[in-house]
């Protein structure tokens, strides 16, 4: 079933926290809703399956949706996983027997998610005795045992630990592709975007900036906060390079040049002064002031320069993207 | 000592022979206190629930009020529901002044902001999110408020247990609209107090132990009831 929305707007105390003029997640494709933080991710995922006050169309296979149509298809997944004081089957169980489903039906269904996300060996357990990553394999179980035709995902994986979150990102891709659902999911991790979505768009102070294929959409961004969103947070301005456009560049993709380096082919290289070393275990940034912003490098370089002096930085120009603004 | 440990002799007698006007007295008592609690539950639940969930202007003032409702002297209470239903008063042609029904009346306008207080109370212990993610499961809002309900039923049977403890030992009101007639609305307060008045120390004790034996098992029972469900995790 498809989900979408037209003209979709959460206005609290006069601001306009969410502004979607349309959205569409067509049936059977996951769509990752990419932003910083209080970017109004969370807001838009509750405002599309009214689970809070907005104005404006839900979509359902392309007709008005009504609340009562959007939960018999939605089943959400939220940040921090609410769970009820049982045992994890009987909490995997819970989204069916809200749906009146009989406990024993309720039960049986829900067992192979727990068994899909790794976790039916807790089945019998109390929820309360759950780590967070656990628990959050059964909420994510819970949503998946209604078969809902539309799934939402507010930031699943935020609060667990690294290993745990690829390992869960990984149940969770298996298990997404058993069940044809329309899938939304929010999340200002890019990695977690790449992994699940096909497509992917960018929302920045409640308005979608950018949409398309997940892969072209990391890797172009359209405006100076998107690319600072992706990760190319070294912006280097006309004035600096020359060009009529703002590029910009991830820092790992900066190079720092010796003083008798000869500018590299292909390159664009500019000038600054160092201005802050940081260590990063490994690798280390080195904050460059260019006289318009601060430009980044992270490198793995033997760094001799001391704060203060001169440093030339390098740029592939396959590395460089054009933001026009 | 003497007039105590007679007293306490005597009072077991009493109990164990079964002497009829304790028992009936006891029994008065349980059907009003507990008829009272359920109204009191039936209408302080609801509201409690709202003024914890809603998000109104004036929430904050009603949650106030209902707090300072858990003070509420009892002696107020009978006073406001005598005149209420004294002959000449409002309600007077229904003639329920000193009967049972009185009783309840006025207990359960004790209990009632009791129940309220303490049900908002019990309710914002729960998760912030949890009638969230309940519809975000597909439930209806009245299946998301039932299991919101489930999950507080521990804190909700404390709830029950602080408005029957409440009710059950309270004597002014009982006596201000019950009028302690013997064999009618005589519960084991008021018949305490009137046994003290007259110097019948032994009947008096014997009506406190019944009523300290109520409170015992009322208690039994909840934190049994408790148990079992912290047990089973």
């Amino acid at each position: 079933m498809s989900i979408g929305c037209r003209d979709l707007r959460v206005t609290a105390g006069g601001r306009t926290l969410v502004s979607v003029a349309a959205l569409d997640i067509d049936d059977g494709e996951t769509v990752a809703i990419l932003g910083p933080n209080g970017a109004g991710k969370s807001t838009l995922l509750r405002a599309l399956v009214h689970l809070t006050q907005s104005s404006g169309t839900v979509l359902l296979d392309g007709q008005p949706a009504t609340t009562t149509a959007l939960r018999h298809a939605v089943a959400a997944v939220l940040q921090r996983p609410v769970l009820q004081r049982a045992t994890v089957l009987d909490n995997a169980a819970a989204g069916l027997r809200l749906r009146g489903v009989r406990r024993a039906e309720a039960r049986r269904r829900a067992e192979p998610w727990l068994d899909a996300l790794g976790v039916a060996h807790l089945a019998p357990r109390h929820a309360r005795t759950l780590s967070g990553g656990e628990a959050q394999r059964v909420a994510i179980a819970r949503a998946l045992a209604v078969a809902p035709r539309v799934l939402v995902l507010d930031e699943p994986f935020s609060g667990l630990d690294a290993t745990t979150r690829t390992d869960l990102l990984a149940d969770l891709r298996a298990a997404l592709d058993r069940l044809s659902a329309s899938v939304l999911l929010v999340t200002h991790d890019r990695a977690e975007a790449h992994a699940l979505a096909q497509r992917t768009a960018l929302l920045v102070d409640g308005e979608i900036r950018q949409i398309g294929k997940t892969s072209s959409v990391l890797d172009e961004p359209a405006d100076p906060e998107c690319a600072t969103l992706l990760g190319f947070t070294t912006h280097l301005p006309p004035a600096l390079t020359g060009r009529d456009v703002l590029l910009v560049a991830r820092p790992e993709r900066c190079t720092p040049l010796g003083d008798t380096t000869p500018d590299p082919p292909d390159s664009l290289v500019f000038e600054g002064v160092l201005r802050r070393v940081v260590p990063l275990g490994g690798a280390v940034r080195l904050d460059v002031d260019t006289g318009h912003g601060l430009a980044a490098s992270v490198t793995t370089a033997d760094i001799t320069a001391a704060p203060g002096s001169p440093i030339r930085l390098a740029v592939n120009v396959d590395d460089l993207r054009a933001c026009g603004r | 000592m003497d007039v105590l440990g007679d007293g306490l002799v005597e009072a077991v007698r009493l109990l164990l022979t079964g002497d009829q006007d304790t028992w009936a007295i006891t029994g008065l008592t349980l059907r009003v206190s507990l008829t009272a609690t359920v109204i009191a539950l039936l209408i302080g639940v609801p509201l409690g629930a709202v003024l914890a969930l809603g998000r109104f202007r004036g929430r904050r003032v009603l949650l106030a009020i209902a707090n300072t409702g858990m003070g509420l002297p009892p002696v107020v209470v009978g006073l406001f529901v005598t005149v209420l239903l004294w002959r000449s008063g409002p309600l007077g042609a229904l003639g329920l002044l000193y009967t049972p029904t009185a009783m309840v009346i006025a207990q359960a306008g004790i209990a009632t902001p009791i129940v309220v207080a303490l049900t908002a109370a019990a309710l914002h212990q729960v998760d912030p999110d949890f009638l969230l993610q309940m519809r975000g499961l597909g439930a209806t809002r009245v299946r998301a408020l039932g299991a919101l309900l489930t999950e507080a039923k521990l804190p909700l049977l404390a709830v029950g247990m602080a408005g029957f403890g409440a009710v059950v030992s309270e004597v002014g009101a009982a006596q201000m609209v019950g009028g302690n007639l013997a064999g009618e609305t005589r519960v084991l307060t008021t018949a305490a107090v009137l046994a003290t008045s007259r110097g019948q120390f032994a009947l008096a004790i014997a009506f406190g132990l019944v009523l300290l034996a109520i409170a015992f098992a009322v208690n039994l029972a909840v934190t049994f009831a408790q148990h079992r469900q912290t047990a089973t995790r």
